[in-house]
C-alpha cells in the first residue's frame, strides 16, 4: 500500500466526507452518523438524492454507479474496481484486510503464538455459531495496555493485551470475541463505509484526477486506522452485545462472559486513560448491562451446563 | 432421638442441595434497575421484596442466571444483570466523568494524550502504517471449522440449540 494514497486523500481535503466509521469494542457516545454525515454546502441535497437512487435496489437500472476509473495494481490489493453498491465477500475480506493491517502499525501482534493459536481457537468455535460461519475467521491479541477490542470487515477480530489480561477465563473470552463476530455477522462497519462511499461516489470525488492509480480500499478507509477511532451507532453495539451472548451460549460457553467483562469495565475509572478510546465509542457499560438485561429476560434461565473453562484458560505471563 | 437425627440429617441435606451456589464473600453492588426479588432463583418463586434502580445491595451468593442479594430491609434472588457489582464508589465515576465532560477535559484526544499508558489514542491510529508482516501472520492463524470443532470438543463443550436474543420490546436503543 503506497503512503501516497493516503497523502493524496488528505490533500483532497474531504476529511468529514470521508470519515467513516468502523470498528468498535465497548463504549463511547460519538454520534458517528452525525460526524459522517456532516456535510457542507450545496452539494448536499443533490448528492443525498443521487445516493438514494443508488442504494434503492427499486430504482431504475439505469442509474448505474459511476464507475471509478480502475485502479492501476500498485497496492497491495489486486482488486480494480470495488463494487461499493454490493461489495462481493471477497471485496470484504480486502477491505477488512487493509483496515487491520493498518491496525497492527498501530498495535503490533503480540508475538506469542501459543497465545495467538489459543485465541484463534476459541474464537473459531464462536464464529462457527455465527450465521456466517464459513468467512476465514481470524483472530489476534494485538500490544496495547488499552481495554479495548475491535473488528473489521470480512472476518478480522482483534483484542487487546490490556483487555485480555483482565479475563479470568474461556467464557469471558468468548463473549468479547462474540460481541466483534457479531459486528462482521451484522456488516456494521461495512455498511458504513458503502454509504459513506456511495456518498463520495455521487460527489464525484472518486471521480476526481487525484483518485487515479491508487488502492480504491485505502481512499475508502481514510487515514491509517483512523477508522478503529469511529464509533458506530448504540444500537449497533447492543445489537452486538446480544449476539455476542447468543453465539457464545450456543457454543456451550456460561451465558455471562461477556455480561463479566462489561461489569469489569463498569468498575474501571471513567478517568483512566486505558478506556479513554472505549468509553468514546461505546455506550457505557452499566447502559449495555442494563439493555442486555432488558433483552435477555428469562431466555438465560435455564442454561444449565454452560462452561467457563478457567483451567484451560491461556495466562498471559508478561 | 434416632429420628430426630435422621431428620435433621435430611435437614441438613435438602439445604445443602438447594444451596449448590457458590459461596462468596459479601460484594458490595447496586441495582441497574427497579427489579423484585424471590425467595428462591426461579422465575416463578414467591416474591421476598423489591428494590429500586440505584439502590445499594450486597451480594450473596450467585446461582446461575440469579444472584442473592440483600437490601436494607429484604433478602432475595433477582437476575444477575439487574445488579451492577462493585462498591458504590465505581458508580460515583460516572459523576466524575460527567463533570469531565462539562469541563471540557473528556474532550477529543485529551485524556488519551495526558496518560503515560501506552494506549490506543486516535492520533496514533490516524498515523499507523500498514503493518504487511503482522496482518500475514495473523492470517496464516487462521483455522477451519473443523478444527474449532476440535478444540471445543476437547474442552467439553456441547454447542446447544438456542435462538438469538433479540432486543427488549419497545426498546429503540
Amino acid at each position: 500500500m503506497s503512503i501516497s494514497t493516503r497523502i493524496s486523500i488528505k490533500n483532497l481535503n474531504q476529511k468529514n466526507l470521508i470519515m467513516t466509521a468502523l470498528v468498535t469494542c465497548l463504549l463511547g457516545s460519538a454520534s458517528l452518523t452525525r460526524a459522517a454525515f456532516d456535510f457542507q454546502g450545496a452539494i448536499e441535497g443533490a448528492v443525498k438524492d443521487a445516493v438514494k437512487k443508488q442504494i434503492d435496489p427499486q430504482a431504475p437500472a439505469s442509474t448505474t454507479v459511476p464507475e471509478t476509473p480502475n485502479a492501476a495494481a500498485s497496492g497491495t490489493t489486486t482488486e480494480t474496481a470495488f463494487n461499493w453498491k454490493n461489495p462481493s465477500q471477497d471485496e470484504e475480506i480486502a477491505l477488512g484486510h487493509e483496515i487491520a493491517g493498518n491496525l497492527l502499525g498501530a498495535a503490533p501482534l503480540v508475538k506469542n503464538e501459543a497465545l495467538q493459536k489459543y485465541v484463534n481457537s476459541v474464537g473459531r468455535w464462536v464464529a462457527s455459531q455465527s450465521e456466517r460461519p464459513d468467512l476465514p475467521w481470524r483472530f489476534a491479541v494485538i500490544e496495547s495496555d488499552d481495554l479495548n477490542a475491535f473488528s473489521a470487515p470480512g472476518g478480522y477480530v482483534m483484542i487487546t493485551k490490556g483487555l485480555y489480561r483482565k479475563l479470568n477465563n474461556e467464557a469471558q473470552l468468548a463473549g468479547v470475541l462474540g460481541h466483534e463476530i457479531g459486528h462482521i455477522v451484522k456488516k456494521h462497519q461495512l455498511k458504513v463505509l458503502q454509504k459513506q462511499q456511495l456518498l463520495n461516489i455521487g460527489a464525484g470525488i472518486l471521480n476526481d484526477k487525484l483518485a487515479k492509480g491508487n488502492n480504491l480500499i485505502s481512499k475508502a478507509i481514510g487515514s491509517g486506522a483512523e477508522i478503529s477511532a469511529r464509533s458506530l451507532d448504540k444500537s449497533a453495539e447492543y445489537e452486538a452485545d446480544r449476539l455476542g451472548v447468543s453465539y457464545a451460549t450456543r457454543a456451550g460457553y456460561e451465558p455471562f462472559g461477556l455480561a463479566d467483562v462489561l461489569q469489569t469495565l463498569g468498575q474501571t475509572s471513567k478517568n483512566d486513560g486505558s478506556v479513554a478510546l472505549l468509553f468514546k465509542t461505546h455506550p457505557l457499560p452499566d447502559d449495555r448491562l442494563t439493555a442486555l438485561g432488558d433483552a435477555v429476560g428469562n431466555r438465560l434461565d435455564n442454561i444449565k451446563n454452560g462452561k467457563t473453562l478457567e483451567n484451560r484458560f491461556y495466562i498471559l505471563k508478561n | 432421638m434416632k429420628k430426630l437425627a435422621y431428620l435433621l440429617f435430611s435437614v441438613a441435606s435438602i439445604s445443602t442441595l438447594i444451596l449448590t451456589s457458590v459461596s462468596m464473600a459479601a460484594e458490595t453492588g447496586s441495582a441497574l434497575k427497579s427489579d423484585n426479588m424471590r425467595v428462591e432463583p426461579f422465575a416463578d418463586a414467591k416474591l421476598s421484596g423489591s428494590f429500586n434502580r440505584g439502590d445499594s445491595l450486597d451480594i450473596l451468593n450467585k446461582q446461575g442466571a440469579w444472584l442473592q442479594v440483600k437490601t436494607k430491609n429484604n433478602t432475595g434472588w433477582v437476575r444477575l444483570l439487574s445488579v451492577k457489582r462493585g462498591a458504590p464508589s465505581a458508580a460515583g465515576n460516572q459523576t466524575a466523568g460527567v463533570l469531565a465532560a462539562a469541563s471540557g477535559r473528556a474532550g477529543t484526544g485529551q485524556i488519551v494524550s495526558t496518560t503515560g499508558i501506552r494506549g490506543l489514542s486516535e492520533e496514533e491510529l490516524k498515523a499507523a502504517k500498514f503493518n504487511a508482516a503482522d496482518i500475514k501472520t495473523l492470517e496464516s492463524y487462521t483455522l477451519s471449522a473443523e478444527q474449532g470443532k476440535k478444540f471445543a470438543a476437547s474442552g467439553g463443550l456441547k454447542p446447544i440449540a438456542f435462538s438469538n436474543i433479540s432486543a427488549a420490546q419497545g426498546d429503540a436503543k
